[in-house]
């Protein structure tokens, strides 16, 4: 069976990584903005 | 939440009104960039990396994503998580195809110019019939998945629900073409994010892991088995099935088409890596069910019905309906606007263009194109209205869009088939995939389907090729 620590880290890492990935939007749409490379 | 309305009807059309008011409004402003046809279908062809990568991830996050992943993790455990996740290597190895794809259509406009190129018109017929199917039946499945979720979260009849959804989504494709599609999908992408991240914290800050597991341990241990054939059949059928969905779906080509071209690349790329925790952070809630004492009284409320029970738990009382439909309608709204916009590109240029021969003049264009995505809504429409189990439609299209996948490859990337081989391997394909569907499950289908097409096309290399002209 998968461990408890395995699913544990699966979850929390999931959760971190999606919401690093709300942060990564907003940091590159500020450079894009600033760049002046929206579209 | 799945028994009774999480809050009034007029709160929820109050909800979805003004939420639809936002995106017709972002569609009218950012619509007036959209001076030619080509900005209407392909935003410029100037898109950057956020908005990019923002797009494709936001259209590939559809309400099956945050309310069937639950239901794999209810029935196939961590496999069933690990499954849909899968899904995401569609999109990073599009990344690695879309130089190609500027290289051989330098003007292209849709996935069915490469077909029409490298398999001619019985291969591009072909490909229009796949694609309408699958694109249709996602449409559809997409409305059918809105009327239900604000009947559930809200008491509205089915019906006016999926029409208010359909109408807002229709709305603001045809004022503002790409360039809101675009544009929304990155308010989309953000909310739906933030979202699943703070529905899954609360979920995690209720949760003893310890005493959870125990429960799962004991009264579901097939949850957490590592070797579970029918899960391991499912990862590699449905990464096989999101490879099938993005390499051939015009959805997806139109991005290709509409991003900077050294841009493009990495948006694909970054949507991927950003989309493949998101079936795990919003599917783990449904292993919370037991451990938490949560009801499930219809597994496909599995989500909703955690969330709330959460969100309550956290005294967020109101609140929790609320979220749960704005996350929701947007990770709807990010998918129908996409297939409005790519489904009405097809058949303007494709059908009325290719098929039929018939010029498109700049100045009409803007009213074909409406009156094209105006019809493309009426006929999901039609087709919601009866709540036909549609969704089994686009699960049936697994085998035909995984037979597929060899075909682009071998046309992008290899310099002499035999096409009549290629085409007979869609075909064959598609047939058994299907056939499997019904015979074996539908966790064997698009294996079967693209197993079957990968055999025909490695023979058409091998048997009689003939140049790409």
């Amino acid at each position: 069976m998968f461990s408890p620590s395995f699913l544990q880290g699966l979850i929390v890492l999931a959760l971190v990584w999606t919401g690093l990935g709300a942060l990564a939007l907003v940091v590159l749409i500020v450079r894009d903005w600033i760049k002046g490379t929206l579209w | 939440m799945a028994a009774q309305a999480a809050m009034s009807p007029a709160t929820g059309w109050a909800i979805v009104i003004v939420l639809g008011l936002l995106w017709v409004g972002l569609g009218v402003f950012w619509g007036r960039k959209a001076k030619t046809s080509e900005g209407f279908m392909l935003a410029g062809r100037n898109v950057g990396l956020s908005l990019g990568s923002a797009t494709a991830m936001a259209t590939w996050v559809t309400s099956n994503t945050t309310m069937l992943a639950p239901v794999f993790a209810l029935t196939l455990g961590v496999w069933g998580m690990l499954a849909y996740s899968t899904a995401s290597f569609g999109l990073i190895l599009f990344a690695l195809f879309v130089p190609r794809i500027r290289q051989l259509l330098p003007a292209g406009v849709t996935a069915g110019d490469f077909f029409r190129l490298r398999y001619g018109s019985f291969g591009w017929a072909l490909f229009l019939l796949i694609t309408m199917l699958y694109s249709l039946s996602w449409l559809v499945s997409m409305a059918i998945a809105g009327g239900d979720l604000l009947l559930a979260l809200t008491g509205i009849s089915y019906l006016q629900g999926m029409t208010l959804i359909l109408v807002v989504c229709v709305l603001y494709t045809l004022f503002g073409g790409l360039f809101a599609v675009i544009g929304t999908d990155f308010l989309q992408s953000l909310i739906i994010l933030v979202g699943i991240v703070f529905i899954g914290g609360l979920v995690v800050t209720q949760l003893d892991f310890a005493e959870a597991y125990e429960h799962i341990a004991t009264y579901q241990p097939s949850l957490l088995k590592i070797a579970m054939p029918a899960a391991l059949l499912a990862v590699f059928n449905n990464m096989l099935f999101g490879f099938g969905e993005v390499f051939h779906n015009n959805v997806w080509w139109s991005r290709a088409f509409a991003m900077r071209k050294d841009v493009a690349p990495r948006a694909f790329f970054l949507s991927g890596l950003l989309w493949f925790p998101i079936p795990i952070a919003a599917g783990f809630i449904a292993l919370a069910a037991g451990p938490l004492g949560i009801n499930i009284v219809a597994e496909n409320q599995t989500g909703p019905t955690v969330a709330a029970a959460v969100m309550g738990n956290a005294g967020l009382g109101a609140m929790a309906g609320i979220l749960i439909l704005i996350v929701l309608f947007c990770s709807m709204a990010s998918s129908i606007d996409s297939l409005l916009a790519a489904t009405s590109d097809l058949l303007l240029k494709d059908v009325h263009g290719g098929l039929l021969g018939r010029q498109i003049r700049e100045e009409s264009f803007r009213k074909l194109a409406a009156g094209v995505i105006v019809g493309v809504g009426i006929l999901a429409w039609l087709l919601a209205a009866p709540h036909w189990p549609i969704i089994n439609a686009l699960f049936i299209s697994g085998p035909l869009v995984g037979s597929l996948i060899w075909p682009v490859i071998a046309g992008l990337f290899w310099k002499r088939v035999n096409r009549s081989l290629v085409l007979a391997g869609i075909i064959l394909g598609s047939g058994l995939g299907v056939t499997a569907y019904f015979t074996l499950g539908w966790f064997t289908a698009t294996l079967v389907g693209a197993g079957v097409s990968m055999l025909f096309t490695i023979a058409s290399r091998l048997i009689a090729p003939k140049a790409f002209s």
